[in-house]
């Protein structure tokens, strides 16, 4: 009985795949593959090009910005020349195109003395931690909350699940950055006020409040979608079939309505994990972890034009293979889409 | 209980659209409603706590009174809020739909300047047109002319993708319409409800993004009160007069939930 | 199973793998690093259980570079200064005392100045300081200029012995002896003792308190105690730690919870939340700066002395400095700051508030109606912005529109460098503690700064500012200065709003933290109770 469910829900699922279809499938995808991977490439050479020139369309001396407004001219004009800032832009682009090339590297950082590819190594592993403990929380959240919601449809859960967001979406991200601080770390006194710890527990620890107040912004639209994509599902005629069947609700669940709801979902997070590369600024600045945001507001304000560049190419990279990773599951799941 | 939660649930569209409606009243009746006025100044009546018979809200570290600067700002707010929009929501719904009608080589580009968009580092453009134009509120239009459409061209352009082999489209085609005609008016009409909702959320995303400028310090500018530069005015009091923050991000708050309920009651009552 | 299952599965494991292969890479290399830090705070925590103090002091910003030759702004400066050491220093009153320097004495015509250097003095790495050195460092600074250097004209450096420094002007520069108190006059030793400079900077080498342990550029650093320091028992502070935060609120709370010792430069907003918190307290100090108002004098209405002085007298300042200081300032009568010698509250009179001698003084000028004009200020400063709102407000009251034109403060100061402003409201600071390093920056039209970017020419300022440099001190240029600092006021090219005072708020428990009038900290004596 159950074993003819299993079949006639598959049929509903998805086309039948037959050894042809498949291989036709394999060819196109990897045609889409490729396809992708050249368009993802000329989005990073489209991001760095237009920060190179965004950069310095900007007001302001980088050399002054290092040596503060006291400096004479003499002074600042020496130091513009140690960092080939006297330089044509054009001929400074050159150099900047050749040092990534040899090096993967856009030069030593005007602010910091340092070379730019080490700054950003350094950083990238707090806030890749931070957004994968925010990720982490936000999916956790999202999928129990999402199905307390579609389960219990026009129920208490449902309609408080789905006015609280209301209610969360126009607080601003440092509000309830301050907020959880204030409460959590200076009344309580359960994490730390700000800063990355040292050492695996205090490292984590450092990051759960920052990660909390991300997942905060990110969690209601992802409910929303999540809840939507499965109501759908729940009505669609195969789930119903599984009831009738009597098929535990929590198997028929997890089975066979979140793998067929996800797709959407996911894009959604995508997105907003595209954004979070390089817009975790506020919070980092909120709690005072020295991140990829903080290094790159410091890095405009400074003008430090290597270092801004070398902040928006790890970006345009990690933007660029999320988008990659998401496109590959979601055509996996649904072929159609490679059209 | 239930019933009660269900009651308030279905009517998210009418309380949201209340309490947006008072706000905005509230915002057009400030000159009547207001004994004050918000720019002037008293050096010697500075930070009066709220609840005073003078100053029901207080006041602020110049000595202008708290109410009064609310309600002007709502104005400013609103106004940006609504004039901020109207270029990304009209070029967005239509670069999507553009996009998702023609498919092909426009998709294609319009598709790579998006994830070039999406690519480049939200907080680079927003900061480095704000250092360009000065804190003030050509800085937030600019900016949200650069990145604003891209919401709107994303929910338009599967929807039109969608809509464009179905039977009246086709129909219309038959019919000798031009494309142009068929998009304006066959397809926007279908993608309008959805992306209204879109604008709702995206207003409130917008208030809380010039309440977040405010915070970085690139904001709007004074005198012209507007709730972000109050909170960001009024944060480093915090210990000692935390209204001064408080009041305005709860003014952020409300509005956000308004705007929040109206989207999420249309996106209820529409689908 | 059918094909799309497998294919899903095998699709979430590789998002799966690629996320964790990141966040794997992250945390090994946050372990690696951590495990460093975590050796290292053990080694302080075991240490401290022997009586060892570490102290963690807030700053907002991160050392960059210990080259003090190269070097200006505080984020260095404040760190400089814990490594290298003058001949002479200054206190709180702009009075200058030897310090390595056992003695010194400068010649009646105001041309030799001769230092003794103390017995026993030696760099952190155990060697002895001679005057070979102090000729060196001196030499080196020559040399490259810098964005602080000295002025004063050097015609020779004579090391008659090891102790014994003889330095001679060609001609009297009074202020000499105090650009000689800068941290950018600090004693390296001779030849960098054959390091490379890159080598050096990176492990600086000097006679201060502290040694430089773990340094971040970007983020924070620590020093350890120089076990051959020459002031008896100190430091006291065994382990020093320079940790960058640049948001207020998180200072403020970090200082609350403990997790930091003291914060440098609070705001004065905070600084009342801090003055009056639980387990809080401020230290305060006299400041070498002056929040002034600057007229562009090229503006054609503010080349009008009559505008310059109407606008001065439609500011309520004594208001201004309560509203924003919150009692952490004091209104300024002159460019002078209070804390710089020959500052005289007494006999420097400003023009006074009052509204109506305001508006019969525009009367006067060219522009008897009022006129438009813009305010620059640089962004994300709330002070700026409500000084500017204040004066923006004193302006209407006489008829002068201003509006508020907030930049950034890189745009900022590309803009008022270039000329491009009419009013600009911005902090002036003293290089060193001599009021010539005042007058310098702001009546010197010949200077690379024109008068603080005002384009202000007044050749009795000019003539006095002369003076000034030569004569010897004492009561005689007490007087030349006084002159100046009342031409200056009556002529008003610039107005002086308020002297900020230095506020750092400190736990409770923290005693014996000095704090210098350019803003540093001085760590030698602190204790913890």
């Amino acid at each position: 009985m159950t074993d003819k469910i299993k079949k006639k829900n598959h049929k509903v699922e998805s086309d039948k795949i037959t050894a042809s279809t498949r291989s036709a499938f394999n060819k196109s995808y990897r045609a889409w593959f490729i396809k992708a991977l050249l368009r993802a490439l000329t989005v990073i050479v489209l991001v760095m090009l237009a920060v190179f020139f965004i950069i310095r369309l900007v007001p302001g001396d980088p050399a002054v910005m290092v040596l503060g407004e006291h400096a004479d001219e003499a002074a600042v004009e020496a130091l513009r020349q140690k960092l080939h800032l006297d330089m044509p832009a054009g001929q400074q682009f050159v150099l900047f195109i050749r040092n990534i090339l040899t090096s993967f590297d856009t030069g030593i950082s005007i602010k910091y003395g340092v070379s730019c590819r080490s700054l950003v190594l350094q950083y990238v592993p707090v806030t890749l931690s931070l957004i994968l403990l925010s990720m982490l929380i936000t999916v956790v959240l999202t999928v129990i909350l999402a199905f307390g919601a579609a389960m219990h449809r026009d129920g208490i859960l449902d309609h408080m699940i789905r006015i609280i967001p209301a209610f969360t979406e126009g607080m601003p991200v440092f509000w309830v950055g301050l907020l959880l601080i204030l409460f959590f770390a200076v009344k309580l006194g359960w994490f730390p006020v700000g800063g990355v710890g040292s050492g695996g527990t205090a490292f984590w620890k450092s990051l759960v409040l920052p990660a909390v107040t991300i997942a905060f912004g990110q969690i209601p639209p992802l409910i929303r979608s999540l809840r939507e994509q499965l109501i759908e599902v729940l009505d669609a005629d195969f789930v119903v079939t599984l009831k009738a069947a009597r098929i535990p609700k929590r198997q028929i669940f997890i089975r066979h309505v979140l793998r067929n709801s996800f797709v959407p979902t996911l894009m959604l997070m995508s997105v907003n994990l595209s954004y979070l590369i390089g817009g975790t600024l506020i919070v980092e600045k909120v709690f005072a972890v020295r991140g990829m945001g903080k290094l790159l507001f410091d890095a405009i304000s400074n003008r430090d034009f290597p270092l801004v560049q070398a902040v928006a190419l790890y970006c345009a990279i990690f933007v660029v293979i999320i988008s990659l990773v998401t496109d590959m599951i979601a055509h996996r799941a649904d072929p159609r889409m490679l059209e | 209980m239930k019933k009660l939660l269900k009651k308030l649930r279905h009517s998210t569209l009418y309380i949201g659209l209340i309490m947006l409606l008072l706000l905005a009243a509230a915002a057009i009746a400030a000159p009547y409603i207001c004994s004050y006025d918000p720019i002037s100044q008293d050096l010697y009546a500075t930070l009066k706590a709220p609840g005073t018979s003078e100053h029901l809200l207080g006041t602020d570290q110049l000595g202008r009174d708290m109410l009064s600067r609310l309600l002007y700002a709502a104005r400013t707010d609103l106004a940006v809020m609504v004039l901020a929009e109207i270029v990304p929501f009209i070029s967005g719904i239509f670069i999507g739909m553009l996009s998702g009608y023609f498919g092909g080589r426009t998709e294609w580009i319009i598709s790579l300047v998006t994830d070039t968009f999406i690519a480049f580092p939200y907080y680079l453009l927003v900061i480095v047109v704000a250092f360009m134009t000065g804190a003030g509120i050509h800085g937030i239009f600019i900016t949200f002319m650069i990145v604003g459409w891209l919401v709107y061209a994303r929910v338009a352009k599967p929807l039109t993708a969608s809509m464009k082999n179905s039977e009246w489209v086709q129909a219309a085609k038959l019919m000798g319409y031009s494309d142009l005609r068929i998009i304006v008016k066959e397809i926007f009409p279908n993608v309008l409800p959805q992306a209204v909702v879109v604008l709702m959320t995206d207003m409130a995303a917008l208030l809380v993004a010039i309440v977040t400028l405010g915070y970085l310090g690139i904001g709007i500018t004074a005198p012209a009160p507007d709730w972000g530069s109050m909170i960001s005015e009024g944060q480093t009091l915090i210990g000692t007069a935390p209204y001064l923050s408080l009041l305005p991000g709860l003014m952020v708050v409300y509005t956000g939930i308004s705007l929040s309920l109206i989207g999420d009651g249309l996106a209820d009552r529409w689908r | 199973m059918n094909g799309k299952r497998i294919a899903v599965l095998m699709a979430a494991a590789g998002l799966m793998a690629a996320l964790t292969a990141c966040g794997g890479s992250a945390a090994k290399e946050t372990d690696s690093s951590a495990k460093s830090t975590e050796a290292s705070a053990a080694e302080s925590e075991s240490a401290a259980a022997d009586g060892e103090l570490t102290f963690t002091y807030l700053r907002d910003d991160s050392t960059t570079s210990f080259d003090l030759h190269q070097e200006i702004t505080e984020n260095n400066a404040f760190a400089i200064d814990k490594v290298f050491e003058p001949l002479v220093m200054f206190d709180a009153d702009g009075n200058i005392y030897d310090y390595l320097a056992e003695s010194h004495e400068i010649s009646e015509d105001g041309t030799v100045y001769t230092f003794k250097l103390r017995d026993g003095l030696k760099f952190n790495d155990g060697t002895d300081v001679t005057s070979e050195d102090v000729k060196f460092s001196i030499e080196r600074h020559l040399e490259i200029g810098g964005p602080l250097p000295i002025e004063a004209d050097i015609k020779s450096i004579e090391t008659p012995d090891d102790k014994t420094v003889v330095i001679t002007l060609g001609t009297a520069y009074t202020p000499f002896i105090s650009e000689l108190a800068n941290f950018s006059n600090g004693i390296i030793p001779k030849d960098l003792e054959g390091k490379s400079e890159e080598e050096f900077f990176k492990a600086p080498i000097g006679t201060g308190p502290f040694v430089v342990d773990e340094w971040d550029p970007s983020g924070d650093l620590s020093f350890v105690k120089n076990e051959y320091y020459w002031q008896d028992s100190a430091p006291t502070v065994d382990k020093l730690i320079y940790k960058v935060v640049d948001d207020d609120n998180q200072s403020i709370n970090q200082l609350k919870t403990g997790e930091v010792d003291a914060v440098e430069d609070l705001s004065f907003a905070a600084a009342e939340e801090v003055a009056n918190g639980d387990g809080t307290k401020v230290i305060t100090q006299n400041s070498w700066n002056v929040d002034e108002v600057f007229f562009n004098t090229l503006d054609e209405h503010f080349a009008d002395v009559h505008v310059r002085r109407a606008l001065a007298m439609a500011i309520d300042r004594e208001a201004l400095n309560a509203s924003q200081t919150h009692g952490f300032g004091v209104t300024a009568n002159s460019v002078l700051p209070a804390a710089i010698r020959y500052h005289d509250f007494d006999a420097v009179k400003a023009l006074e508030f009052n509204v109506d001698a305001a508006k019969e003084e525009l009367k006067k000028s060219a522009f008897p109606d009022g006129f438009d004009t813009t305010i620059s200020i640089s962004s994300g400063s709330n002070i700026r912005l409500q000084e500017a709102q204040i004066i923006q407000a004193a302006g209407k009251s006489i008829g002068i529109n201003i509006e508020i034109d907030q930049k950034e403060i890189a745009a900022f100061r590309e803009a008022f460098k270039g000329f491009n402003f009419s009013i600009m409201i911005n902090s002036a600071t003293a290089d060193y503690p001599d009021a010539n390093s005042i007058f310098a920056f702001q009546v010197d039209p010949e200077g690379f700064s024109k008068c603080y970017w005002t384009s202000y020419v007044n050749d009795e300022a000019i003539e006095l500012l002369h003076e000034g440099q030569t004569v010897a001190d004492g009561d005689e240029r007490q007087e030349v200065y006084t002159k100046l600092q009342q031409l200056l006021a009556d002529e008003v090219p610039y107005i002086p709003l308020y002297y900020p005072e230095n506020v750092v708020g400190v736990r409770d428990n923290v005693e014996g933290l000095e704090i210098l009038p350019n803003g540093s900290a001085v760590f030698n004596k602190v204790t913890k109770n």
